[in-house]
């Protein structure tokens, strides 16, 4: 009976029913109609208790980090970086787009961020280069999903969180993912700018011109290094990383570049306030109707049902794939990681597959769902920067989805990809 | 059947915890003839840690449930003086005093202070007993433990502890504890063998450990006193029956665990250390001002402490009798 | 259809103003966070002597943070949801269906709102933080224990808060609804808010 709340969740989520309220309305519902009226306080209790960690601090910190470094005009340097770079290929601009998303990508943990920050300055000028508005907004879509594979991340704080894994190990997975998400677009941005002719954005540059544009993105490019080196070194934890990315952030705003004035802080304090106080309830609704999955024996339900269909652990991998793409397309990923790591997690685990290994196949599946319609946040983002409507938009991404399904493929069969550099450095076994 | 008991436990399934909550379920729903099933939920779906599965058992959405003294000192900070080194010399006489008045005196104290709420049914074990570990140096003598970082959890007992013998105490959450290890951010925690063992922390770098047996690892069986007290006085029976064979339960089970614990600990080159009488009395010593502190800090402290020192002085008297009275 | 402007008006002023307050405390409280975690860095690091109180600290101002500025969110549209069933349907019908949807909104906030009452006064509310104290005295030589609660009620604002703005956006929808959609007063700052 219990067991009907997930079903009335997705109706919920269907008709349009805010995602924080479906999670919490669904089981409240069955749990009502079960004469279960004392399990609706524990649910209650755990939206707070789910929130009350220092785990996921991080998420505010790269958050308020992440918008420093845009307000203070450090997005517009790693661009020139990435135009000196790649600017004089064919296809310069989209080039561009997605090198310079891999490298916000180790500012910020986040695709929204990247989308907004980036989209906004890339799509009007690849529109004035004569690529289609619909192209502009979805290579920057499609691009931006590196935010949360390359370290830091959201997502994998998300997961560490709710797994019990460490920070750490899951940051230093995700490094090479990520860069084969970049090269993998390029690739496709490569194939289609012959095809189609797309314009060269820039002159080739020389090296002085290029030297001067690292000096310039020196400092910023620093960041990934304070905070991947910090936590390596033992110097901090990943919370206090990410604190401390914060002060970085502050000290080349003001001291540095010099482009911060303490009157903007109030505006982008507020800012990541308030998008992290988002993240934080959503999180909070998800542990809470996570403890009502288990009420319902669900986990036994479905670990039951995914053994039954086959014990080979190549094969469930494959159909845990489709399903967490399924998913991904109708639910964020901070919920789905919340609601389903548990219940999989320990699944594939008993069946050999590294605990490290499982998570960056379940963050990168999910991550590529923020850009699949119709629940796709990065399209959402990318729509309202660019005016493209959703609809044009995803079906422009599909070429480039359609790599990035081909790199969750490559990532789940080869663990080395993404075990190889925690291994190095102790993170993993 | 009538009763249905939802119990948890914030551990997993090869924690002590967990044989202690089979022997219990099996036992009550066997001996009830069905009246009372048992329902477990292990881990943390229902409530994560001490202060919300606590308020779970005072409100009845959770019947039963473990925590360490940590977990419930945010209510019962007297609890914590589990917690105080060396005042138990070892597992004879902590079973001992758990299973006698004390426990029924710590009882008493949680009823009051929880507006008759909340119900200690039992104290058992979880994990034996903790030791100190680090990643430097072997420990034998109090002065060995300067400046060491050493992790302990977000509380002022254990930081105090840490802070009399001269090392630095470090609140790191559990899941980075093996980072932080690895990377240095702190050098020592003090843990039981099995938490080391299964956290695989010597692969951190934590090879030296002191089986100083600085605190009993207590785990404390809470119920919802109102679900208690509205069953028939039979089932009551039953129940209480059921939480002495968990006890006992929870204190066997990590004696027979810490055996392959300690073998691979040593196997895997690690130095363990045990201190002679002496030197644990060098401990003791270095300590005392914890004791101090606690009577004058936590709230009831002094009642609890001087509860405890009865209880281990009968308990010693009388293990102390049967040992001399087996000798011979 | 007066009328019910009349009655949006308050709504939308308290709103207004109730935020605008809720927001700045908040940034303090994003502030407090960074410095707590910024101190326990330096004094871990630096002087090699870790604090028991910036970690639940921290934490205090982040659900603080979470209480406080959420309900700006709710009230801007941030909450995200799949909004094509409602593009989808005939104009009145969606705006029907928005409507149907507030209202579930509201009875998970109002049940919210009463189960959070009896937690910030219960017995889980009495549970001691674990390292924060406050002086009860100017001298600072008598220190009272902050209680869990103080932390709990964070929670509750921001779902009192939220109740107080979707009040706000149910009559802006039942206005919608009468064909009065070009009277209403613009809420500003709306945009998509996601953090992943
Ligand atoms: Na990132
Ligand atoms: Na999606």
């Amino acid at each position: 009976m219990l067991i009907w709340f997930l079903p009335l969740f997705l109706l919920f989520l269907m008709i349009g029913l805010p995602v924080f309220f479906g999670l919490l309305a669904a089981p409240g519902l069955l749990l009502w109609l079960n004469g279960q009226e004392r399990d609706i306080t524990l649910l209650y209790r755990n939206v707070y208790n789910g929130m009350d960690s220092f785990p996921l601090m991080a998420i505010p910190f790269f958050m308020l980090a992440g918008e420093l470094m845009n307000r203070g005009g450090i997005t517009l340097r790693l661009v020139e970086f990435a135009q000196a770079l790649m600017g004089h290929f064919r296809g310069g601009l989209a080039h561009v787009n997605i090198l310079s998303s891999m490298l916000f990508a180790g500012l910020s943990g986040s695709a929204v961020a990247d989308t907004s920050a980036l989209g906004s300055m890339l799509i009007p000028a690849m529109e004035k280069q004569g690529y289609t508005r619909r192209f502009a907004a979805a290579i920057t879509a499609a691009s931006s999903v590196i935010g949360p594979i390359i370290p830091p991340s959201g997502i994998m704080i998300i997961y560490a969180y709710v797994m019990g894994e460490s920070v750490a190990a899951l940051f230093l997975a995700g490094i090479v993912p990520g860069i084969l998400v970049g090269v993998g677009l390029m690739g496709v941005v490569k194939l289609m700018a012959d095809k189609y002719d797309f314009p060269v954005a820039s002159a080739k540059t020389t090296w002085g011109q290029r030297g001067q544009a690292s000096l310039k993105a020196f400092f910023p490019l620093m960041t990934p290094v304070i905070i991947l080196g910090g936590i390596l070194a033992g110097v901090f934890t990943p919370t206090e990383a990410a604190a401390v990315a914060v002060a970085y952030a502050l000290i080349i705003g003001f001291f540095v570049m010099r482009t911060l004035k303490v009157s903007d802080l109030p505006d982008i304090l507020g800012r990541a306030g308030i998008t992290s106080a988002v993240v934080l309830l959503l999180v909070g609704a998800a542990m809470a109707f996570k403890t009502v999955v288990s009420l319902s024996y669900a986990p036994q339900i479905m670990a039951d049902f995914m053994l039954s269909l086959s014990e080979n652990p190549l094969i469930l991998l494959l159909l845990i794939n489709l399903l967490l793409f399924v998913v991904g397309m109708f639910l964020d990923a901070g919920p789905a990681i919340i609601i389903l790591g548990p219940i999989l997690g320990p699944i594939f685990v008993d069946l050999g597959v590294d605990p490290i290994h499982f998570a960056i196949i379940m963050s990168v599946n999910l991550t590529v769902g923020l850009a699949t319609p119709p629940m796709g946040l990065v399209l959402f983002v990318a729509s309202s920067v660019s005016g493209e409507r959703v609809e044009r938009i995803a079906k422009a991404i599909l070429p480039f989805l359609a790599v990035e399904i081909l790199v969750i493929f490559l990532i789940t069969y080869f663990p080395a990809i993404s075990m190889t550099i925690p291994r190095l450095t102790g993170f993993a076994q | 059947q009538e009763y249905t008991l939802r119990a948890t436990a914030n551990s997993n399934e090869n924690d002590e915890d967990y044989d202690g909550l089979v022997v219990f379920k099996n036992y009550v729903e066997s001996a009830s003839n069905g009246a009372i099933a048992v329902e477990l939920f292990i881990g943390t779906q229902l409530c994560s840690n001490g202060a919300e599965c606590l308020q779970g058992v005072a409100d009845g959405s959770i019947d039963i449930y473990i925590s360490t003294s940590g977990g419930a000192s945010g209510i019962f900070p007297y609890v914590q003086v589990l917690d105080l080194p060396y005042l138990m010399a070892d597992d004879r006489i902590a079973e001992a005093v758990l299973a006698g008045d004390f426990t029924r005196k710590v009882r008493e104290m949680a009823l009051e202070d929880s507006g008759g709420m909340i119900r200690l049914m039992t104290i058992g074990n979880t994990g034996g007993w903790r030791n100190f570990a680090n990643t430097q140096r072997r420990i034998a003598a109090p002065s060995d433990m300067e400046g060491l970082k050493i992790r302990t959890v977000v509380a002022d007992l254990p930081q105090e502890l840490v802070r009399v013998l001269g090392a630095a105490p470090t609140p790191i959450p559990w899941p980075e504890l093996f980072t932080s290890l690895q990377t240095g951010v702190v050098e020592g925690s003090k843990n039981g063998i099995t938490d080391i063992m299964g956290m695989k922390f010597p692969d951190a770098g934590l090879q030296y450990l002191t089986l100083d047996g600085h605190a009993y690892m207590g785990a404390l069986w809470w119920m919802n006193n109102e679900r208690f007290l509205s069953m028939p006085e039979d089932l009551r029976r039953v129940v209480v029956d059921g939480f002495y064979a968990l006890q006992q339960a929870t204190f066997a089970s990590p004696k027979r665990k810490s055996i392959p614990a300690y073998e691979e600990f040593v196997a895997g080159g690690g130095d363990l250390y045990v201190p002679t009488p002496e030197e644990k009395a060098a401990f003791k010593e270095a300590a005392a001002p914890v004791f101090d502190w606690f009577k004058a800090n936590v709230g009831r402290g002094e009642e609890v402490f001087n509860a405890l020192n009865e209880a281990v002085a009968e308990a010693e008297a009388e293990v102390n009798a049967a040992r001399d009275a087996d000798l011979n | 259809m007066g009328a019910l402007l009349a009655v949006l008006a308050p709504f939308r002023i308290v709103n207004e103003a109730l935020f605008k307050v809720g927001r700045g405390l908040g940034v303090i409280c994003v502030a407090a966070m960074v410095v707590a975690i910024l101190i326990q860095v330096f004094f871990r690091y630096v002087l090699n002597n870790a604090l028991p109180w910036p970690d639940e600290a921290a934490r205090f101002a982040m659900l603080w943070m979470t209480g406080l500025m959420a309900p700006t969110a709710f009230r801007r549209g941030g909450f995200v949801a799949i909004d094509m069933v409602v593009r989808l349907l005939p104009v009145r019908l969606g705006a029907l269906l928005s409507l149907f949807l507030l209202f579930v909104m509201l009875l998970v906030l109002v049940i919210a709102a009463q189960i959070g009452w009896s937690e910030v006064t219960g017995f889980g509310g009495r549970f001691a933080t674990a390292s924060l104290y406050l002086p009860t005295n100017l001298s600072f030589t008598e220190w009272f224990r902050v209680p869990r609660s103080w932390m709990m009620a964070s929670l509750l604002v921001g779902i009192i808060m939220m109740i107080s703005a979707n009040i706000e956006l149910i009559l802006r929808a039942v206005i919608s609804l009468l064909g009065g959609a070009e009277n209403l007063p613009e809420i500003p700052g709306t945009e998509t808010i996601g953090a992943e």
